[in-house]
């Protein structure tokens, strides 16, 4: 009963903007919305993975996006120098979309385990070394990528394809938002499988309990440990690449910018609940669109009070255990 | 996590007693802390260059701002990242109020105190209430989050902030760098010196507001909240209300410390007061001085100023001995690499700090000493 009061709460507010927005305008920004939701909903969920099942609150986290966003960069402006990006059908924009993503991916969890293996492992069970060490590890990773791509903004080549749009009931959808928004629901569906269907979940929570009787049970925790560590990762390094090319640009400080709003997303959920990430991406990326759209200074201080008043509301997120 | 609690305890307890019940003999320590006091004050007067005051002036508002934070950090057990946010508001308030007024006169500046003060006093309360209630974490998260929309805020509501570009300003009255009083000693008394000197002053007498803190009644709740909270809580105290004190009160000082570096520079900007690198460097000095010891920030404060001043151009120099090579120029052109590195290793390896170190070293040969004693008994 309770739940269903909620529900309706819910979408009496998703509703609440078409009292000023007309409808079609409503529904164009409402996609643009949900895809900008599934793109923070990529960065968030590393955070809240790792965060969740290990107990490690990674402030590297914004590195390995930006470190993934210019991968993502890197593989596209060699395609593009080969020219094969710009006049690519659709298909084929999506095959350059998925080796972008695959390499962005790949080396962000090798960072991952890099990290892991170097720093992570020696303060686990310690929040405030947790938390020192990772902004240290952070800093480190933004001055290498200065090292590697220089300091200046860069230009992402995108296909011209995916900034093709189709209309459905005089709403304009690009092509791209369309495959954001269908990366984020399989990261999704793939996480709850993986948390709900597997045992991964349950071994890695019961490792962060007592490490020595899992190990006892026959488990290689310490390898278990590495591999969701390097999958948050290797979620934020493709969060990266999704929004250089959403954004058709990169720049190093990139990561700190997006830091907030996974940061929100999180906070709004509740810690370490991917349901409650996912819901508060979507909150987080629908507001920013609407109150962008009627007061644009206020884009950013809305989700800060939508998260004030939830905190005031549930202190632990909507999501979270009490 | 903090290990030297105990030892701090019992050292600041021994100085409490002493100062209360009979009149304090000057220890070693007192004269060394003593000497370099009158040593910042005659800087300007032995060294003719406006470097080196420079960095003095820098090291002593750093000083201030980490010891701030050492009292959230190392003597509350809070991590906050938005501390770095109210050295920025002490130094937009004066920046603004000076650089918006048409004719500054000196209450601009007490104006421009209270205003910081107001501010930073409300944003922690607000902060606290709607963190502190939940978990630690939390309140990283929710600071982290804050810092970094004060960094946007600054830079995007131009207005008022003046964006990226930032503000210059002139100071009124006598701390006006163009108002002159003659000479002594072959140096110019001018309205730099005197902000200088109210540098040396405010930073003593807030520091010295920060070491009665944490030895009074509240500070030992506090004290004893960072080491059990659990235990503090079954003792009776609010342990909510104890770490509100302490945020407030650390935050407060952080603007003045903000106030004070815009005074010095006449000139602030986003990134020179809200990006994220100083609150990584106010971490640093934190690690490298030693949490909970408060007289560590002089250290930290001191080692980093000077090595960022000097460092650079070091590298510089020694990347110019292997021109060809365009992998050393670039690996000497960053050199803030080389404090993430340090700060990494520090956290490692080094947690206590240079005068955590010291101190644990000291009370191992208090420890051992009396040990022998007992059994000579």
């Amino acid at each position: 009963m309770k739940s269903k009061a909620n529900t309706m709460a819910g979408l009496g507010l998703l509703l609440m903007p078409l009292i000023w927005i007309d409808p079609v305008t409503y529904l164009t920004l409402t996609v643009a919305g949900l895809s900008l939701g599934m793109l923070i909903f990529l960065i968030a969920s590393g955070l809240t993975l790792i965060f969740g099942l290990m107990d490690v609150l990674n402030l590297a986290h914004a590195a390995f996006f930006a470190f993934g966003a210019y991968m993502g960069y890197t593989v596209l402006y060699l395609f593009n120098s080969w020219g094969w990006i710009e006049g690519a059908s659709l298909w084929g924009s999506l095959w350059f979309l998925v080796v972008a993503l695959g390499t962005a991916g790949l080396v962000g969890a090798l960072l991952g385990v890099i990290t892991e293996r170097l720093v992570i492992q020696r303060v686990y069970g310690d929040h405030l070394m947790q938390l020192l060490v990772t902004v240290g590890v952070s800093f480190v990773m933004v001055e290498i990528l200065k090292i590697i791509w220089g300091v200046n903004d860069e230009v992402v080549p995108i296909p011209l394809a995916f900034q093709d749009s189709f209309i459905i009931y005089g709403v304009f959808v690009e092509y791209f938002r369309v495959v954001a928004i269908l990366l984020g629901v399989l990261v999704f569906a793939v996480l709850q499988f993986m948390l709900k269907k597997t045992k991964i979940g349950i071994i890695v929570r019961a490792g962060v309990e007592n490490r020595e009787i899992v190990q006892t049970t026959g488990y290689n925790i310490n390898r278990i440990f590495t591999m969701v560590f390097a999958l948050g990762a290797a979620f934020a390094a493709i969060g990266g690449t999704m929004m250089a090319i959403f954004n058709q640009a990169v720049d190093p400080g990139m990561g700190d910018q997006f830091l907030i709003f996974a940061l929100i997303v999180v906070i709004i959920g509740g810690m370490g609940s991917v349901t409650g990430s996912f819901v508060g991406a979507i909150i987080v990326g629908l507001s920013f669109n609407y109150v962008a759209y009627l007061v644009p200074k206020m884009a950013l201080g809305v989700n800060f009070m939508i998260m004030a008043i939830i905190l005031l509301i549930r202190p632990k997120g909507l999501f979270g255990k009490e | 996590m903090i290990m030297d609690s105990g030892m701090t305890d019992k050292m600041a307890v021994n100085d409490h007693t002493l100062s209360k019940e009979n009149v304090p003999a000057l220890t070693s320590l007192d004269t060394f802390r003593i000497g370099i006091v009158i040593l910042m004050g005659l800087v300007p007067f032995i060294f003719p260059s406006f470097r080196v005051m420079d960095v003095m002036a820098k090291i002593m508002i750093f000083t201030l701002v980490v010891a701030s934070f050492d009292l959230l950090l190392g003597y509350t057990g809070i991590l906050s990242f938005a501390h770095g946010m109210f050295f920025g508001i002490g130094a937009y308030s004066v920046a603004l109020i000076l650089y918006h007024t048409a004719a500054p006169a000196w209450y601009h500046i007490i104006i421009a105190i209270l205003i910081s003060l107001v501010v930073s006093i409300g944003l922690s309360l607000v902060i606290s209430f709607f963190s502190l209630r939940v978990k630690a974490i939390f309140f990283a998260m929710l600071t982290l989050a804050l810092a970094e929309f004060a960094h946007i805020l600054g830079v995007q509501w131009t207005s008022l902030t003046g964006g990226e570009d930032g503000i210059s300003f002139t100071l009124p009255w006598i701390f006006n760098f163009n108002h002159t009083f003659g000479t002594v000693w072959h140096t110019q008394i001018n309205g730099r010196l005197v902000v200088y000197f109210l540098i040396l002053f405010s930073t003593l007498f807030l520091f010295a507001g920060l070491v009665r803190f944490t030895r009074s009644p509240v500070g030992r709740v506090l004290q004893s909240i960072r080491d059990n909270e659990q235990r503090a809580v079954a003792l009776g105290y609010q342990t909510f209300r104890y770490q509100i004190y302490s945020i407030v009160f650390g935050s407060s000082v952080a603007s003045l410390g903000g106030i004070l570096f815009a005074m010095w520079l006449c000139y602030v900007n986003p990134d020179s007061v809200f990006h994220t690198a100083i609150m990584v460097n106010i971490l640093l000095m934190v690690l490298i001085g030693g949490m909970g010891t408060l007289y560590g920030s002089v250290i930290g404060a001191a080692f980093l100023i000077i090595t960022e001043n000097w460092l650079p151009q070091l590298l510089k120099s020694a990347a110019e001995l292997v021109p060809q090579s365009h992998v050393i120029q670039v690996l000497a052109d960053r050199w803030q690499l080389y404090f993430g590195i340090l700060f990494v290793l520090v956290v490692l390896f080094f947690p206590k700090g240079v005068l955590g170190t010291i101190r644990a070293h000291y009370r191992q040969r208090v420890i051992e000493s009396e040990s022998i004693e007992n059994q000579l008994k």
